[in-house]
């Protein structure tokens, strides 16, 4: 497996992260349950962000990673 | 009017007295009682027992006795109510037996209480050493409230740090049927109810009792004990997957040649085990 493909596959895991965390937060009743993981998928957000952008340049210097 | 008959009236009839009597001086158990209260119901008591049985005795004397016994109390419990004074005449004060971790004697000699009695009281607690003890008095139900040193008492989640709220669960499945009510108090609709059993794979009829926690997660116990229900699993599985790709990150970090990169796979990292420092009190079962 190259790196490419493994760091694609860790983005994936880290979009299912925030996806999980986002549904508990919505079906959590408790304000401050509520308050922590709304802020952690934020956060997980934010790592998604960074990942893609270096998924990107991957990318662009190594042609055959380009794809899923 | 035979006798009999006389007995039986006035059994009935005092019976429901003494009972309105007593359920309206106030809802508590025998052991609760102050020692007002106990007298109060030993004398109704006998005064209805007097009465019942004795059927040449003029009624309307035992029942001005009882009413006095009533209406006394009832103003004294109301006054008591309003005010503290009167609250520490009729009912007492606690006495205080061990304070700063010493005993004090004269209170002990002041309630006639031995050093065994003490030791036997503290016991029933389970703190066999007087040391242990920083604070602890006598309640005016004869009860005995320990407060124990710092050091002994048991360990608390907010000792370990650990913020962690909880609501109550809802119980939403009983005996086979959808209880609609709490359904909708934990905030799901009766669908919902019906796809999660489906996940779990059991049909309705087959479940005894169901509950949802505050994480909206469905617990159910089921008629048939050989059956095992898996217990949820998301939680768990959402941390072992974040834990995962934490380290992943990091693998990355180490593994990459650009530094700027490097620096990014490390920032993220660390950010994502914050996020599972923090997550972890939520998502423990």
């Amino acid at each position: 497996m190259t790196i490419g493909t493994q760091v694609k596959q860790c983005l994936s895991s880290i979009k299912s992260i925030e996806a999980g965390l986002s549904s508990l937060a919505i079906r959590t009743q408790d304000k401050e349950t509520k308050a922590i993981l709304e802020e952690s998928a934020g956060t997980i957000g934010e790592i998604k962000h960074d990942m893609k952008a270096r998924i990107k340049d991957l990318e662009r210097e190594e042609d055959q990673y380009k794809g899923f | 009017m035979p006798d009999w008959l006389l007995v039986i009236l006035r059994a009935i009839g005092l019976l429901i007295t003494v009972f309105a009597i007593l359920k309206w001086l106030g809802k508590r158990q025998l052991s609760e009682l102050t020692l007002f209260e106990y007298i109060i119901g030993i004398v109704l008591g006998s005064i209805a027992a007097e009465i019942t049985i004795s059927p040449n005795q003029n009624m309307t004397n035992g029942l001005i006795g009882m009413a006095v016994w009533f209406i006394v109390p009832f103003i004294v419990i109301l006054l008591s109510m309003k005010s503290h004074a009167i609250r520490n005449i009729t009912q007492g004060k606690g006495t205080v037996f061990i304070k700063d971790g010493k005993v004090l004697e004269d209170n002990l000699k002041k309630e006639k209480y031995t050093a065994d009695e003490l030791l036997e009281k503290l016991r029933r607690k389970s703190l066999f050493n007087t040391a242990d003890v920083e604070f602890a008095v006598l309640e005016t139900d004869g009860s005995l409230s320990v407060l124990p040193k710092k050091d002994k008492q048991p360990i608390t989640l907010s000792d370990l740090g650990v913020k962690q709220s909880t609501k109550e669960p809802q119980t939403v499945l009983m005996d086979g049927e959808i209880l609609n009510e709490p359904l909708a108090t934990a905030g799901r609709s009766v669908a919902w109810l019906e796809t999660e059993l489906d996940k779990l794979g059991v049909s309705i009829e087959n479940v005894f009792l169901g509950q949802v926690d505050a994480m909206g997660q469905l617990t159910v116990d089921l008629y048939d004990d050989k059956l095992t229900v898996p217990s949820p699993q998301e939680k768990p599985l959402l941390l072992a997957e974040m834990k995962k790709c934490q380290a992943d990150l990091e693998l990355f970090a180490l593994q990459t040649d650009n530094t700027e990169a490097k620096k990014m796979f490390e920032k993220n990292s660390k950010r994502l085990q914050s996020v599972i420092d923090k997550a972890t009190s939520v998502l423990q079962n």
